[in-house]
């Protein structure tokens, strides 16, 4: 479904992606951890071009993500992408964030996007602030609505990027169980993140990065109970005592 | 001295007067419509990708804003006819305030533009809204909020530029004052009744001014 081939990005002198090999089959859910500059933000972001590639070949369901002729409105629409900062539209309300891409987009009618913003915001919890604005909200809200507004045009791919970093630490549990409930909905998931309890409890495989290189990919179990490398034994070490 | 002060002269020359605001102010509606016009094309040049578009926009940005606007006056006054250009004088001052007044606004709204985070941008762009799109559901509606304050504020000065057009004799309200102080040489009673005029206009504005920020804006709840 997702296909890195040898993909190397810089920003100007930093190598930030490093000889990238990675097959992400349909269903997935990879989490990418590592330390801060290790890559694993610009790599999600890549995905659905938000970032260049200097080099290699993204390939998402078969379209060639960095392409010249690739329909980007026509990929992006089909992943989903939730911010670490939420970057929900603070000039509208809830319910128009997240009708905006379909009405936009998909050019559906007013009715129709309503009705299927309503349910994703059912699936969030969060029906009863469909007319609230943004700022009304907690972070933890906030970042449900951004997980309603990926959601609502049915991507077949979600990406987050540190969904839980910028909250609370008592409001990170109610964004997880969303996500935990996409899992068993069989989405495609890749998040970047150190919540290590949804790691070992829903992802497939563990992705751990350093210095713009995948340093190791595995299960989670192995990942955290027997890690490969001394690099990640000592990052699994420090993020668990903290 | 308040005394000498002769108020009714004013009054004997309110008919003028009139007639001065009744100038300036058509001066002021037209020119201010004109330069919204100019910079918002100026700006969307400028922010635009297309050199071809981009480099003329920046130079007239520059060139306007580096120079004064008594030149800018006299080049279009003096200047236009010797090069074959001859338009009348009232035309002359509101293309003369046009150009002026949209350079700014073309900055105005530029900053306004630039101050709307980038992540508001990377939400549009990762839902497939296209530039168009993305600028007019989420950028400009934004930018109006911080654009609108500074935009009155160059609107009020651009009232009171006008007054520059008095120099190549268009009959307006600083013209009036001087008409009145060349035939009765009472130029304390002339140019007082002259600003007292600038700031009813002045207080017009910036009563409208409050009041489109409080219906336009925007204001984020926090």
């Amino acid at each position: 479904m997702i296909e890195f081939k040898n993909v190397n990005k810089w920003f100007d002198k930093l190598h930030v992606l490093n000889d990238i090999n990675l097959k992400i089959p349909k269903g997935e859910v990879l989490v990418i951890c590592g330390p801060s500059g290790s890559g694993k933000s610009t790599l999600i972001r890549c995905i659905n071009r938000l970032e260049k590639i200097q080099q290699g070949q993204i390939i998402v369901n078969d379209t060639p993500v960095h392409d010249k002729s690739t329909n980007l409105t026509k990929l992006r629409a089909e992943i989903g992408f939730v911010f670490q900062q939420f970057h929900l539209y603070p000039h509208m309300t809830v319910l128009q964030n997240v009708m905006l891409a379909p009405v936009n987009v998909k050019k559906l009618p007013k009715a129709k996007a309503e009705k299927i913003a309503l349910e994703k915001l059912e699936q969030v919890g969060l029906t009863e602030k469909s007319a609230a604005y943004p700022a009304q909200l907690s972070g933890g809200q906030q970042q449900r609505v951004a997980i309603a507004r990926g959601l609502v045009m049915s991507p077949e791919i979600m990406l987050f990027d540190e969904p839980t970093s910028a909250l609370d630490p008592e409001m990170i549990g109610e964004v997880l169980d969303v996500m935990v409930n996409l899992v068993s909905e069989g989405m495609t998931m890749c998040v970047v993140t150190h919540e290590m309890g949804f790691a070992k409890k829903v992802a497939d495989r563990v992705l751990f990065m350093d210095e713009g290189k995948i340093v190791e990919i595995g299960n989670p179990t192995d990942f955290f109970d027997n890690p490969q490398t001394d690099r990640a034994a000592e990052f699994i070490s420090k993020i668990l005592t903290h | 001295m308040l005394v000498d002060f002769n108020f009714r002269v004013i009054l004997e020359y309110l008919p003028l007067f009139l007639t001065g605001l009744r100038s300036t102010f058509f001066i002021a509606v037209v020119s201010i419509i004109l330069a919204l016009i100019t910079g918002i094309i100026a700006c969307s040049c400028r922010i635009s990708g297309i050199k071809i578009i981009k480099y003329p926009a920046i130079a007239y940005i520059e060139i306007v804003r580096s120079t004064p606007l008594l030149v800018q006056i006299y080049f279009l006054y003096f200047g236009l006819p010797t090069l074959g250009l001859r338009i009348p004088e009232i035309q002359t001052g509101i293309l003369a305030l046009m150009l002026n007044s949209g350079a700014y606004i073309a900055e105005i709204i530029r900053a306004g533009i630039n101050s709307v985070d980038e992540g508001q941008i990377e939400a549009g762009v990762s839902s497939g809204l296209n530039y168009v799109q993305r600028m007019r559901l989420i950028i400009l509606p934004q930018a109006l909020g911080v654009t609108v304050p500074p935009l009155l504020g160059q609107n009020i000065v651009l009232v009171k530029d006008s007054a520059l057009l008095s120099l190549i004799s268009v009959m307006e309200l600083t013209r009036c004052g001087q008409t009145m102080t060349s035939e009765r040489f009472m130029p304390a009673e002339a140019f007082l009744t002259v600003a007292f005029f600038y700031m009813c206009i002045y207080f017009c504005l910036k009563a409208l001014a409050d009041w489109s920020q409080r219906k336009l804006i925007f204001r984020e709840a926090y």
